[in-house]
């Protein structure tokens, strides 16, 4: 029962991360019907600039906590007050992915607003290996540590009926919840809101009305790789900043968004749940091996659609032939 | 809408394919070991690119993934090649392999429509190293392995037994032009023309009794078997292999080049080949970046939005330009 609630509470972390990027894909996807691969990639340039923005140049490379130099230090620490707590440098880093996202949106996918899906489909997936690149190019390839906000010592946690639930856990749920209820106003209370739920509803007649479908869809754009700089921050706190690592998140968080329906945000969120719970509990339980933990979730992605093309909360769209 | 390889046999196309079949024939006299192999290596590449422009241009599906059924093709060559069953025997049997894992991973793209396809097959060609490197028995595990080609001599009236080098090209000059060929044949059969109605207008195709879901599953069966000839090949002309090479970069490397390249064009397949081989090569020689990665994501960004037909579409544009140029729109 312990292990149990341990395999659980560990999945849940996880389960967090990707019920966020979830959720920042099926924004974007409810606005653009765009699949955006190069999410993850986005919020890495996010997450390497809070690490740029937290990392004393005095200290990088001279071991300790920082183990690497990190680019762009040296450059950073002339801003007055360098290095920055870690909550501001994720404040940092999310803005920047956030204006990373409006500057791709503006340069690249808006000259192709009248191409085909398939045509933005490829954008994203050459933006996803362009920035995968740039990132290596800038930061190398080596590991980096990276601080957490929540308290992540060994003690601290909540002892649940045996099971330890971390802090981190706690935190990265708070983290969800306040996103889901910051979203929430965003689209339901405010006007930037209404014009992104007419442009979801019909983009064409949306700017016959005179909404400015690409201006709203840009701030689109900035929550949906924001939230992407935040789910880095909170992959690389739990584990290590590398490039390449959201690749793997990312496939996740598409299993979970897929699983919810693509199209809803309550979605996302069981999604993400069901995608940590399987890949904490599977290799648990079974004798699947650990590393492999990306399989079963994929599984469960896949046999659902075979029963539920829509996935769990998605709506079933008509198409005209 | 979709421009693939159509019966256009004009005096100057059927002349330019002699030309370049005789250049690649005489190849071998002309130039030395090491550019003999390079030469090899591109025409392997040609056939892995080949297969995911086939995929994408006749049904639209979008694979990141064949970097995989490479693999899966060179290990299979290198497990046949353990068993001692001949290379022919087990590139045919590699391809083959790699083939059904294809029509396996297409299964659940036909229920869906979207980019699931591209979801799913990106998440094997990230979890494709790990799963090697479990199965250590046949990969050789984080280490990898060597591939066994002593039992790949030349024929003796070749009178090749000093030059395996090309010996290996002969053979990858002659596979890939069988696949050419059948490729060729295949796009403009029945079968052909049943997979192209179904990209162009899936509803009207089932109504005149395509099977959409044997037009999908079989196309990517072919185009994943051809990546995994393509493996095979490549496990005979560098005979090691670490599952670590076949990672997602690899795939998404083979689908840009394809992109870049043209799709729904043979002469696409091999720019895309050419632009696989040649732009690391290019970034090295010019000491620019030191991720080519990123050379391929900004020559595809490029590629879509200034030439939606790829390289290949730039240059027939720019050779009649003034006649139908855009009959395509």
């Amino acid at each position: 029962m312990d292990l149990f609630l341990q395999r659980c509470f560990d999945g849940l972390f996880n389960g967090a991360i990707y019920a966020s990027l979830a959720l920042a894909l099926v924004m974007l996807f409810r606005a653009t019907g765009l699949l955006n691969f190069a999410l993850g990639e986005i919020g890495m340039v996010g997450g390497y600039t809070s690490l740029v923005m937290l990392t004393p140049a005095a200290v990088a490379g001279s071991g300790g906590a920082f183990r690497f130099p990190v680019a762009g230090t040296s450059l950073a620490s002339r801003l007055p007050g360098h290095p920055y707590p870690v909550l501001v440098a994720i404040a940092v880093g999310v803005v920047a992915s956030a204006l990373l996202g409006v500057l791709l949106q503006r340069i690249v996918l808006y000259r192709l607003r009248n191409r085909s899906d398939f045509v933005k489909v490829n954008a994203t997936i050459a933006l996803l290996l362009a920035l995968a690149g740039l990132v290596t190019e800038l930061w190398g390839g080596a590991s980096q540590r990276y601080p957490s906000v929540f308290p992540d010592a060994p003690t601290d946690y909540v002892n649940v009926f045996g099971g330890r639930l971390r802090y981190t856990t706690l935190g990265a749920w708070a983290v969800q919840l306040f996103l889901l209820l910051l979203l929430g106003i965003l689209v339901n209370r405010t006007k930037t809101g209404l014009a992104f739920r007419a442009i979801t509803s019909n983009a064409e007649a949306a700017s016959l009305m005179g909404i400015p479908v690409q201006r709203t869809l840009a701030i689109g754009w900035a929550v949906s790789c924001g939230i992407g700089a935040l789910a880095v921050s909170l992959v690389a706190a739990s584990t290590i900043l590398r490039p390449g690592m959201m690749v793997t998140v990312l496939i996740l968080a598409f299993a979970a968004a897929t699983i919810g329906g693509l199209d809803s945000p309550k979605g996302a969120v069981v999604g993400g749940v069901i995608v940590g719970l399987t890949q904490s509990l599977v290799p648990g339980y079974t004798p699947f091996p650990s590393e492999l933990a990306v399989v079963p979730p994929f599984l469960v992605m896949t046999i659902l659609l075979m029963f539920r093309p829509t996935g769990l909360f998605g709506t079933a769209r008509v198409v005209r032939v | 809408m979709s421009r693939l390889p159509q019966p256009q046999n004009s005096p100057a196309r059927s002349a330019a394919i002699a030309a370049a079949l005789g250049a690649a024939v005489l190849l071998p006299v002309i130039v030395n070991r090491g550019l003999l192999e390079d030469f090899s290596r591109v025409f392997v590449l040609i056939l892995a690119v080949l297969g995911v422009n086939l995929l994408t241009s006749t049904t639209g599906l979008i694979s990141l993934g064949h970097g995989v059924f490479v693999g899966i093709g060179a290990f299979s060559m290198a497990n046949l090649l353990d068993e001692n069953i001949p290379v022919i025997v087990a590139l045919v049997l590699a391809t083959a392999v790699a083939g059904f894992a294809g029509m396996i991973v297409a299964l659940p793209a036909l229920r869906v429509r979207g980019p699931y396809l591209a979801l799913i097959t990106l998440g094997l060609s990230v979890i494709f190293p790990p799963i090697g490197r479990r199965l250590g028995k046949f990969t050789g595990s984080a280490l990898g392995r060597s591939v066994n080609v002593d039992g790949f001599d030349p024929p003796d009236f070749l009178r090749l037994d000093d030059h395996p080098h090309i010996w290996n090209y002969v053979v990858c000059l002659m596979v890939v032009s069988v696949w050419f060929l059948l490729a060729r044949n295949l796009l403009n059969s029945r079968i052909g023309r049943a997979i192209r109605a179904s990209k162009d207008h899936e509803h009207a195709a089932a109504a005149f009794g395509v099977n959409l879901a044997m037009a999908k599953t079989g196309t990517f069966g072919i185009s994943a078997a051809m990546a995994g000839t393509a493996g095979a090949l490549q496990a005979i002309i560098d005979p090691y292999l670490n599952t670590n090479d076949y990672d997602w970069t690899l795939s998404l490397k083979l689908y840009t080049s394809a992109v870049i390249g043209g799709l729904g064009s043979l002469l696409g397949a091999v720019v895309g080949a050419v632009i696989y081989v040649g732009l690391p090569w290019l970034n090295e020689v010019l000491g620019l970046l030191d991720s080519p990665s990123l050379a391929f994501g900004l020559g595809l960004l490029i590629i879509i939005i200034a030439a939606p037909n790829g390289v290949v579409g730039l240059l027939t544009r720019f050779a009649k330009k003034p006649a139908r140029s855009r009959r395509d729109g």
